[in-house]
């Protein structure tokens, strides 16, 4: 099963690397979470494929599911704050955002 | 079987490149909760079906109003313009990627041992409750956190300010 | 009894938004400390004897049945525990009265404490996953306490430090992911023996790759710091306090240490690019350090620099080098939460962090100067404060090892930060007082009191460093290199 899993996880890949893309390359804020969003579906597809090819599917399917709530917590704090740079900045372009120079 | 599985990924893939590059954000965030549906459809098929309801529900549900809602309380004006370049030059990085990523992976093939996984004995709900009680512990930290931020980011500013 | 040490500061933040429409100030207040103090407490005087009995792993029981909980308690869990309770107790003190105008504050006690409860928790897991979950716990917590301020600049930071942090989380989930499947175990002693037999150097070291990015990016090692520099000045300074003194600490080094020295064992390979990445961020930082106007963001460039000797002490492996880290890694947490928690004071008193808008305020905030004067001198190393001796242990570890070229680089390094801490001390505090600092007073009782205790331990730590060697960090250094002997005896050294 180990080929099933390599082919999986070529996808995960592809996925990771649109994100990543994503995240180097736009501006708007909200879309930036986007390719974060986006590096989330490759990590839950990369567990239940896990679980599915190597005869594990139910620990997996655990995995996925608490992975899954931290996402959802994630995105709404990453969406508050957000909505709070906009009441500062009335604007998502992340060009806006340099105040500070890294 | 396996090509119904591949045609999911493939269509995930898209979708999930759509919500890249779409100019429009509310058009992105739709293809992103396509690209979940697509995924649970594929958890169900590879016999997740907790997982799956999960990403259904939560994932393309949940999460894409908080999206939707983000997007209408922050109705920009005039909007950000995205650079041209770089919907432009992905193609030519995305293919050199595919190309790179089949390779490592067809190297790959027969090359990764692995060892199997102990059998699982029971159900969803037990390997769940009982194997990884301790995530749910963590899970409830997590959900303290997720609320508190939210609480606190838009609790009322105080005289002082 | 040690599972207290997540459930408490849990249980607590869950019932304080309660208690806060009561009463808004003085119970949450007073129940923060009281956790941190009773954290404390345990960690002090009862975890010595839980590791006596050899209670390595311990079980739980509910209703009879046994749950699948398993948390572990050895020397290095019990120091992390000690010191950040140590340091949550000072900053909790310190939080009293600074964060009085930021208004809301038992939102802001429930956050901290559950950041506290994910550190707590990310110290005591042995499951691989439970890293990643404890880990998010702290850093949602993180996030909203950096914004907390709810200014622009807070924003900007905390959104950086959010996305950085998220791809780092990303980056560790995945490579957890590979581990599994790999070894179809998620425990660290069965991933390690699967590791040994699979003997996969190709697989172990991409999942090694993804973890070093992950969990530096955690630490802010060098070519993975840009969101450090921003997140930690712009919290309020309690919070930067336990970002820059426990934090990066807690989810990036102790995390890489566990798992690099209990699970992948430190190949020769792993060691070199440990302390590659440690000397670069801790020569490079120091000299961006000396470039700064703004105090805090100096102090966040300075946490960059010392977590590098941390790295290079641990990297490095022989136990000398990792007792030389794990030491500096207490005296930085104390000394650093120290200088931040001042800059706080310094800030609500007079309004600026600017260093060269700060002329000679020592003669209005005594103590405020007193303190920071003992915290610079310990970070820039100078005997017999504590910075000292771990400073002087990594370097002869590292001339003992024959690395001469980073023990040089070391002493540079604490040549450089010896310098700009001269530059915070001449221009804040030793110039004649300025006019404008008329009207200034010297921080309220409880703040003082946390910031004297630090200064205090600093002094005594270093003065009786034989003593705090033998009773907390050698055992620790014993329960990392007790595992880097049998993994380096099975797989013998390459």
């Amino acid at each position: 099963m180990s080929n099933v899993w390599l082919l999986y996880m070529g996808f995960a890949a592809v996925l990771l690397f649109a994100g990543l893309y994503c995240l180097l390359t736009m501006r708007n804020l909200i879309k930036l979470f986007i390719g974060v969003e986006v590096i989330g579906k490759a990590v839950t597809l990369g567990i239940i494929a896990t679980g599915a090819t190597k005869n594990s599917i139910l620990t997996a399917q655990a995995l996925a599911v608490t992975f899954i709530v931290v996402e959802v917590c994630v995105v709404a704090t990453a969406l508050a704050i957000i909505i709070n740079v906009y009441r500062h900045t009335k604007s998502l372009d992340i060009r806006k955002l340099t105040q500070l120079k890294g | 079987m396996m090509a119904l599985q591949i045609g999911l990924l493939c269509g995930l893939v898209v979708f999930s490149l759509l919500a890249v590059l779409l100019r429009d954000i509310l058009k992105a965030a739709i293809s992103l909760a396509v690209a979940s549906l697509l995924l649970g459809i594929l958890f169900f098929r590879l016999d997740a079906p907790y997982a799956g309801a999960f990403e259904i529900s939560v994932v393309a549900g949940l999460i894409t109003v908080l999206f939707v809602v983000t997007i209408a309380l922050t109705k920009a004006e005039g909007g950000v313009h995205e650079s041209r370049a770089a919907a432009w030059i992905f193609p030519l990085f995305f293919v050199v990627f595919l190309v790179i990523d089949f390779l490592v992976m067809r190297r790959l093939i027969g090359q990764v041992a692995s060892l199997p996984a102990p059998a699982e004995a029971g159900t969803f709900g037990q390997v769940l409750w009982k194997g990884r009680t301790f995530d749910l512990i963590a899970q409830v930290g997590v959900i303290f956190a997720g609320v508190f931020a939210v609480l606190a980011l838009f609790r009322k500013r105080s005289k002082h300010e | 009894m040690i599972f207290l040490f997540i459930a408490l500061p849990l249980v607590v933040a869950g019932i304080l938004p309660l208690i806060g429409k009561i009463s808004p100030r003085l119970l949450p207040d007073i129940l923060a400390n009281a956790v941190f103090a009773a954290l404390l407490a345990i960690a002090l005087f009862a975890g010595p004897s839980l590791i006596g009995q050899g209670a390595g792993l311990q079980p739980f029981m509910f209703l009879g049945e046994p749950l699948g909980i398993h948390l572990a308690l050895d020397g290095f869990s019990l120091f992390m525990l000690a010191a950040i309770s140590l340091v949550g107790l000072c900053i909790g003190l310190f939080s009293v009265d600074y964060m009085e105008h930021y208004g809301h504050k038992a939102a802001y006690y429930a956050l901290l404490l559950i950041m506290f409860a994910g550190m707590n928790g990310l110290v005591l897991v042995t499951d691989f996953f439970q890293i990643y979950l404890f880990l998010e716990v702290a850093a949602i917590a993180s996030y909203a306490l950096v914004a907390y301020g709810l200014g622009h600049e807070e924003l900007e930071a905390s959104f950086k430090y959010l996305m950085l942090s998220a791809v780092s989380s990303a980056f560790i989930v995945i490579s957890v992911t590979l581990l599994f499947g790999l070894t179809g175990s998620l425990d660290f002693g069965a991933v390690s023996q699967a590791l040994r037999g699979l003997n996969q150097p190709l697989a172990s070291g991409v999942c090694a790759a993804l973890f070093i990015m992950g969990f530096g990016l955690k630490a802010a090692l060098i070519p993975f710091h840009a969101w450090l520099p921003d997140a930690h000045p712009s919290a309020p300074a309690p919070i930067s306090a336990a970002l820059s003194g426990l934090l990066i600490k807690v989810s990036g080094i102790y995390a890489l240490t566990r798992i690099f020295l209990k699970v992948f064992g430190l190949t020769p390979a792993l060691s070199n690019i440990l302390m590659i990445l440690g000397a670069v961020s801790m020569v490079v930082a120091a000299f961006l350090a000396l470039g700064q106007k703004d105090i805090k963001r100096m102090l966040a460039y300075s946490s960059i620099s010392q977590v590098g000797y941390i790295v290079l002490g641990i990297g490095l492996g022989t136990p000398l080098g990792i007792l030389g880290g794990l030491f500096h890694l207490l005296n930085h947490a104390l000394a650093k939460s120290l200088l931040f928690l001042n800059s706080g004071s310094i800030q609500m008193a007079a309004g600026t962090r600017n260093l060269e808008e700060m002329n000679g305020l020592s003669k209005k905030m005594p103590v405020t100067a007193a303190t920071t004067l003992v915290g610079s001198l310990s970070i820039a190393g100078v005997p017999p404060l504590n910075g000292f001796w771990s400073k002087l242990i990594i370097v002869v570890a590292l001339v003992q090892a024959k690395r001469f070229g980073f023990a040089l680089a070391a002493i540079l390094a604490s040549v450089l930060t010896l310098w700009y801490y001269l530059i915070i001390q001449r221009r804040a505090f030793f110039n004649k007082p300025d006019e404008k600092w008329r009207d200034v007073r010297e921080a309220p009782f409880l703040m003082t009191t946390a910031t004297v205790v630090l200064a205090l331990l600093c002094i005594v730590i270093g003065i009786f460093f034989t003593a705090t060697i033998s009773t907390w960090i050698e055992p620790a250094r014993d329960a990392l290199a007790g595992g880097l002997q049998v993994i380096q005896s099975s797989i013998g050294i390459q």
